[in-house]
């Protein structure tokens, strides 16, 4: 769902789940591995962990012409080791503007393996949000999309099927 | 803008090799969405290929039972063109409705199915006529070209050539546009073709799609009370300021009714 904030930012927010065929410890396990968030992240070319919580990223975001680099950081909070955390990243794209969004993940045991729910939200500024309003909201639905599906599929293999 | 080196070569394999050598390159076919995105600085490529000069990507041609058009070729030409108006009025249409008279003057084929923006107007056309697409490597039918939101099924530095499209039996294209930027809010082609009916929409999805529904129910009975009760799903379609998922949803049957209307 898309509201405007106000003339020079626009904001979303939505809900989704995926099913990770792993134990709920490998799934909390890769959600705090800088390596496995680098290669899920969409577009991350750098990643370094600065603390237990904090963690500096450059991610290029291409969607269509568009082609942006933004450099910022990821934080982590509300750490409930292993049943969800609140990751939340904020980035400036030079000229192109600044984003930033974060998401509460939940984990909880299902016969598959593990449920990983996630509630995003995600907002841009900027150049970006003056010419992308029409395309914010799938472009935020498509990264993340990816994201938790990239995740789902690093924690499986790392951990293999839950027996 | 930023400095870019700039390349207008004469042949496919000059282009394309001039994309190859450039770390971040970019081709340029009509650029009206690349050169506004050049301008406001949102994307820096190190060399920038013409693709204008190349004799290759132009001209239209009648061939066996359709019509190509070749990827340099501007809306308003498709537009004109008196044999794509004679044997695939839907086409001319559509391209006749694209934009301002600055897009469809400079604006190409290739260029607008290469970047497939999800509101753009001919993703309908190619997957609502059965098009093909040739590249520079292969030949593409349209149902597999489009992939995503502004992905298709082109390579790294493979370029568009040219689409054909072969004469539906009937068809029409209709749009609610957005009266500003004259982009597809929601835009539907259905046509009766060789294969059957196809149903095609873009604007509503991140991505050109079909509705295999309708296209069963009009390969019954082409009339606009088959597809009247066919419902369409709001949760993956497209929300922002100019309309909600649900208004689209609901636009997409209205425009495919009146699609069916002027053909039935």
């Amino acid at each position: 769902m898309l509201k405007a904030i106000d003339a020079g930012m626009l904001a979303m927010e939505m809900k989704g789940e995926h099913t990770i065929p792993a134990t709920r410890a490998a799934v909390w396990a890769a959600l705090n591995d800088v390596a496995i968030l680098k290669a899920a992240i969409p577009g991350c070319d750098s990643i370094e962990r600065l603390s237990e919580t904090e963690i500096e990223a450059t991610v290029t975001a291409k969607v269509g012409p568009v082609k942006a680099s933004f450099k910022g950081l990821v934080t982590l909070s509300d750490l409930d080791p292993p049943n969800g955390y609140t990751i939340r990243g904020e980035g400036k794209g030079g000229v192109a503007g600044f984003a930033k969004g974060g998401a509460k993940v939940r984990l909880t045991d299902v016969a598959e393996g593990t449920r990983l729910s996630y509630d995003v939200d995600a907002s841009v500024g900027g150049k970006l949000a003056q010419i992308g309003g029409r395309l914010i909201d799938s472009t935020a639905k498509k990264l993340a999309d990816e994201f938790f599906a990239r995740l789902g599929k690093l924690a499986a293999g790392s951990a293999g099927p839950e027996t | 803008m930023y400095a870019f080196a700039y390349q207008r070569p004469n042949t496919l394999k000059e282009a394309e090799a001039a994309f190859n050598a450039g770390e971040d390159a970019s081709y340029l076919a009509g650029g009206q969405t690349l050169i506004p995105t050049l301008k406001q600085r949102l994307r820096q490529p190190s060399v920038v290929v013409d693709l204008g000069a190349i004799a290759a990507l132009k001209g239209i041609a009648a061939t066996n039972g359709g019509i190509s058009v070749g990827a340099a070729v501007c809306h308003a030409d498709v537009a004109a063109a008196p044999e794509i108006r004679k044997l695939i009025p839907a086409l001319a249409r559509l391209a006749s409705q694209i934009g301002d008279p600055q897009v469809r003057n400079r604006g190409t084929l290739g260029g607008s199915i290469a970047n497939n923006d999800p509101a753009s107007d001919y993703p309908a056309a190619l997957v609502g006529l059965g098009a093909t697409v040739h590249t520079s490597a292969r030949d593409l039918a349209a149902d597999e070209f489009f992939t995503g939101m502004f992905e298709t099924a082109l390579a790294s530095g493979e370029l568009v050539v040219k689409v054909s499209f072969p004469a539906p039996r009937r068809a029409a294209y209709v749009k609610f546009r957005n009266p500003a930027s004259r982009y597809a809010i929601v835009g539907v082609m259905v046509a009766e073709t060789a294969q059957g009916v196809r149903v095609a929409v873009t604007g509503a999805g991140p991505c050109v799609f079909r509705i295999p529904e309708m296209e069963a129910a009009l390969a019954k009975t082409f009339s606009i009370g088959a597809i009247q009760n066919i419902p369409i799903a709001s949760g993956e379609l497209n929300a922002d300021i100019h309309a909600t998922a649900e208004y689209r949803a609901h636009l997409v049957g209205v425009m495919a009714e009146r699609a069916v209307a002027m053909i039935a």
